[in-house]
């Protein structure tokens, strides 16, 4: 009987995204070229909202060999003005999984900026060719890169890199990769024109591998006002951001090397003279605590240690030990680690311990957390039954599970603040639609900011009617976060909203000419998948994207009505054009006269007043 | 003697014809002068609505009140209708002018080449009610006729008027399967006859009969077979006969309540025309099958139907049935809740209707 060992092997972020590529979209060629053309185009956008630049992206496509027939190898190359990206940082943001800057709570289009570098990573799978970066920052010197991905490490391999001089900064990413132009250029060509409709400051040019150019020039010229970087709200959180955030409050033990001590002596002002140990204490206890938080740390450990500078530069701080009031220590003289006892009833007891367990729980809420103000911070601790001082640092388990869930069901806290947004405005989204869609009636809506789980969000929505859009409408448009939606639109929420409307009851009837423009901006959109492609139907948003469509139902009906007025007129002067001749003619004959009678002069009277307007407003129905 | 007699008829006809052209021209004018003045056409039409039919006592029929409509071409809902009118009027006045006639049916179809459009026939034929509204005249005056499924036969001459044979005249005895009455006989000019009694009946099998048993000279008269409800041109005729000739008319239908009912509109009309006042011989005399001849010639019978029963009781409602022998049969009708064709005679000999029953009527006609 042989026995196997099981083996267990850490894999690398590269290593699992390699093996699971279809959950960012990577499932075929089609849909990989869709999505690298997504990742990469919203990168450039990111990129140059953060900075406040108005976007010039380029999208070129072109097929390596023409020949081919599809799926072949394609090169893409997504072209910003954007602010480059550090030559320091270029292989590791290229060349790496999961590294990124867009860490921070705000509303982007993308999260973490992981999925450009799946793409990269799906073009090495298919192509076996490097990713090529060509990175300015201040637009005289440009950095080109060509990289490659060690998947088993999650390490770039710069195959290339040589600088050049040139006028403009910005960014340029080339990938080669497997893909189906014939399949997902629909798709692609429905992406860039949609984009350009939610991105109207935004000019997007994409050269497809047929040649032909599709060129849609910015025609707002005010960038909307970027967000802020935001705190969490205590609604939308859970217990392992919690630790993480404890982790990162804690007021972590001074690393005292030499420039540490350096600071000490200069705060004590004793830079220049050398004291001994209760002098040093004596003086220190003297200047209390107008000295920095750090210092006084470093002052406590000394008085425990009883260690003047000249020792204390020979030792390392291991641990405190808090319930065995113990210190231990390293000591690079004897080469092993040592103990001291700490004396609760010393006035640096407290310091330290309260350092190392971390701030009270009300310090934790006001300062880690959106809106917390110290009064809802006692009411809350009482909420959760937390003494107000607790200190964060000795939570047990149980007890974060506890404030987790009392954070998330404590109904006093204000509701999330929307500074992190950056919806469009209402202005040029209506500006985008009459441009896009040429309508002969147009409404748009901005809600007020809601939230849901304590993610703040903004439902825009727009509606358009007659001229040049096709009938067989509703047209239903999403976005999210400026990004359009454009696969699995069945089981979204903005559909089932649009489809559980009663568009009898606003005068809309049969298949009509019309369009619906929905933008949800949140700081985390609720997508069903990892694909980006529907939102999952959360009540507060379902609610508040019934209440925008409600109103602007209204106002076409309003339209509608309007319009059906004019209509039954031209209808009515129709009849009159159609009937009254026939009545001239008949009764001509009856009458037994040669000539017909002067019937213009009452056509005149019952034609509309303004004729012309309603001739236009008709063609779109005949349009189809 | 006989021909300054017929051309005194023609002359009487030309007449007529000339009256109807007069007038369709002054409605004609009336509309031309709106438009030309730059007014929307209208005209006022004898309402036809349930409310309006009024029974006269007085004329014996039912007749229009006073209620009546105003139709403007200003009115977008009235637009389609009024062309129709219009054309129709147009329409009736080439027939005229041309003595061409045409039927209901023709009329639908003749509308398609003057791109007037009618959804179907019945709304055709619901804007020709509409014209002998406004005109008060028949539309036969106008050469529109239904299809013809009525007959006549009896020693009467005829001079026709209709185009290609005027002045031709025409005995009606000289065919035994009788002559249907349609447009020429409708229009003719009645120059002479021997008869001195009208029988109209409602069967085509009784009128056979008649015809083959010689009623027509044993009793002197003419017969009429109405073929159940008289059409309207055979209830014209009717009443010239009546009213021209001088004749006496009775009437002779299935002793059921839609028999007494054929009588009744020939005697005084039906509410569907009551817009009309020349369809209707007040004189005429309804002599059987009555209710109480089933119990007094033991006639074979058939029970009746609810739906019998039904217009039993909604015949007596009508003014006309509140008295004499027309309440007395309804009532016995109700009473017997049973029904006799004339056919039922048979029984006793297929020659006993004419033998013993229509002498015993016609004897008893004179009485009523």
């Amino acid at each position: 009987m042989s026995s196997i060992k099981e083996k267990f092997n850490q894999i690398s972020p590269s290593e699992f995204f390699y093996s699971n590529r279809d959950l960012a979209g990577f499932s075929n060629p089609t849909r990989s070229l869709y999505t690298a053309v997504r990742e990469f185009v919203e990168n450039s956008l990111d990129a140059c909202d953060q900075k406040g630049i108005l976007p010039d992206v380029h999208l070129t496509i072109k097929a390596v060999d023409p020949e081919k027939p599809d799926p072949k190898p394609y090169i893409l190359t997504v072209k910003d003005n954007g602010p480059g990206v550090d030559s320091k940082y270029v292989p590791l943001a290229f060349g790496t999984i999961l590294y990124g800057s867009k860490f921070g709570l705000k509303q982007a289009r993308g999260m973490f900026g992981l999925g450009a570098t799946m793409a990269i990573l799906y073009g090495q799978i298919t192509t076996n060719k490097p990713v090529i970066v060509k990175s300015s920052r201040d637009g005289k010197i440009q950095d080109e890169f060509e990289l490659l991905l060690d998947i088993q490490k999650n390490k770039p391999i710069i195959v290339k890199h040589k600088t050049k001089e040139i006028s403009k900064s910005g960014l340029s990413v080339s990938i080669c990769l497997e893909g189906d132009y014939s399949k997902a250029g629909t798709k692609i060509r429905d992406y860039v024109y949609e984009t350009s409709l939610i991105t109207p400051y935004a000019t997007i040019t994409f050269d497809d591998p047929k040649g032909q150019k599709f060129h849609h020039p910015r025609f707002v010229k005010n960038i909307p006002s970027p967000p802020t970087i935001i705190r969490p709200h205590p609604h939308g959180i859970d217990v392992e951001r919690i630790r993480r955030m404890i982790v990162e409050s804690l007021f972590e033990i001074p690393n005292i090397d030499d420039t540490m001590i350096e600071k000490v002596r200069k705060d004590l002002g004793l830079s220049k003279k050398n004291l001994s140990f209760t002098a040093i204490m004596e003086k220190a206890r003297k200047k209390g605590k107008s000295l920095p938080c750090q210092t006084r740390v470093v002052i406590a450990l000394m008085s425990f240690l009883k260690m003047d500078f000249e020792k204390l530069n020979k030792i390392r701080i291991e641990d405190i030990d808090v319930p065995n009031k113990k210190l231990f220590y390293w000591d690079f003289g004897d080469s092993q680690s040592k103990s001291v006892d700490m004396d609760s009833e010393s006035q640096y007891y407290n310091l330290l311990t309260h350092t190392v367990q971390g701030e009270p729980l009300t310090t934790f809420l006001t300062k880690r957390f959106q809106r917390v103000g110290p009064t809802t911070a006692v009411k809350f601790a009482k909420f959760a039954k937390f003494k107000p001082e607790k200190r964060m640092g000795t939570m047990t388990n149980q007890e974060l599970v506890k404030l987790s869930n009392s954070l998330q069901t404590f109904e006093d806290f204000m509701a999330p603040d929307s500074n992190c947004l950056a919806p469009l405005g209402a202005e040029p989204l209506e500006k985008g639609i009459k441009k896009f869609f040429n309508p002969d009636f147009t409404a748009v809506v901005q809600r007020p900011a809601s939230a849901y789980s304590g993610f703040p969000f903004i439902i825009e929505m727009g509606i358009a009617y007659g001229g040049e859009i096709k009938s067989g409408g509703p047209h239903v448009y999403r976005f999210a976060n400026r990004i359009p939606l454009l696969y699995d639109e069945g089981s979204d929420v903005v559909l089932k909203v649009v489809n559980d409307a009663d568009w009898g009851r606003y005068k809309v009837k049969g298949e009509p000419p019309f369009v619906i423009v929905s933008h949800i901006c949140s700081t985390r959109i609720p997508y069903k998948t990892a694909g980006k492609e529907n939102v999952a139907d959360r009540p507060e948003i379902e609610r508040e994207l019934r209440l925008a469509l409600q109103l602007l139902s209204r106002k076409l009906a309003a339209y509608m009505s309007k319009r059906g007025q004019a209509e039954m007129a031209k209808k009515r002067s129709n009849l009159y054009a159609k009937y009254i001749p026939m009545i001239a003619e008949f009764c001509t004959e009856l009458a037994g006269k040669k000539k017909e009678p002067d019937y213009k002069k009452i056509l005149e009277e019952v034609n509309p007043i303004e004729p012309k307007k309603i001739v236009e407003e008709e063609k779109p129905i005949e349009n189809k | 003697m006989k021909t300054s007699k017929s051309k005194e008829l023609n002359k009487k006809s030309k007449e007529k014809q000339k009256n109807i052209l007069e007038m369709l021209k002054s409605h004609g004018a009336k509309i031309y002068d709106d438009l030309d003045n730059g007014q929307f056409p209208k005209f006022s039409i004898p309402s036809r609505s349930v409310s309006n039919i009024v029974y006269d006592k007085k004329l014996r029929q039912y007749i229009l009140g006073n209620n009546s409509a105003l139709r403007s071409a200003k009115n977008s809902a009235q637009l389609r209708s009024f062309t129709q009118l219009m054309w129709l009027a147009f329409f009736a006045n080439r027939l005229t002018q041309e003595k061409k006639s045409s039927t209901l049916r023709d009329v639908y179809y003749s509308s398609q080449a003057f791109a007037v459009e009618f959804e179907d026939q019945s709304e055709s034929d619901n804007i020709i009610v509409d014209l002998e509204a406004v005109t008060s005249k028949p539309r036969e005056d106008f050469h529109i006729f239904p299809e013809e499924r009525s007959s006549i036969f009896g020693d009467l001459d005829i001079e026709y008027t209709i185009p290609g044979y005027e002045g031709k005249t025409m005995n009606l005895s000289n065919h035994p399967d009788g002559y249907s009455i349609g447009p020429s006989l409708t229009t003719c000019d009645l120059v002479g006859t021997s008869a001195e009694i009208v029988i109209a009946v409602e069967k085509g099998g009784l009128f056979t009969r008649f015809v083959e048993e010689q009623i027509d000279k044993k009793f002197k008269s003419i017969i009429i077979n109405t073929g159940g409800q008289a059409p309207r041109s055979t209830r014209t005729l009717l009443k010239r006969l009546h009213d021209e000739m001088g004749l006496p008319v009775i009437i002779l239908t299935d002793g059921d309540v839609y028999g007494e009912h054929i009588a009744m509109v020939i005697k005084s009309g039906s509410a569907n025309a009551a817009h009309l006042r020349e369809l209707t011989v007040p004189d005429a005399k309804w002599v059987g099958v009555w209710a109480t001849d089933i119990e007094k010639y033991k006639l074979p019978t058939i029970p009746m139907t609810e739906f019998d029963i039904k217009r039993c009781y909604d015949l007596q409602k009508d003014p006309r049935y509140q008295e004499g022998i027309w309440k007395k049969e309804l009532d016995v009708f109700l009473k017997l809740k049973r029904k006799a064709e004339l056919e039922a005679f048979s029984k006793y000999g297929l020659t006993n209707i004419t033998d013993k029953y229509l002498p015993q009527k016609l004897e008893l006609a004179k009485s009523l």
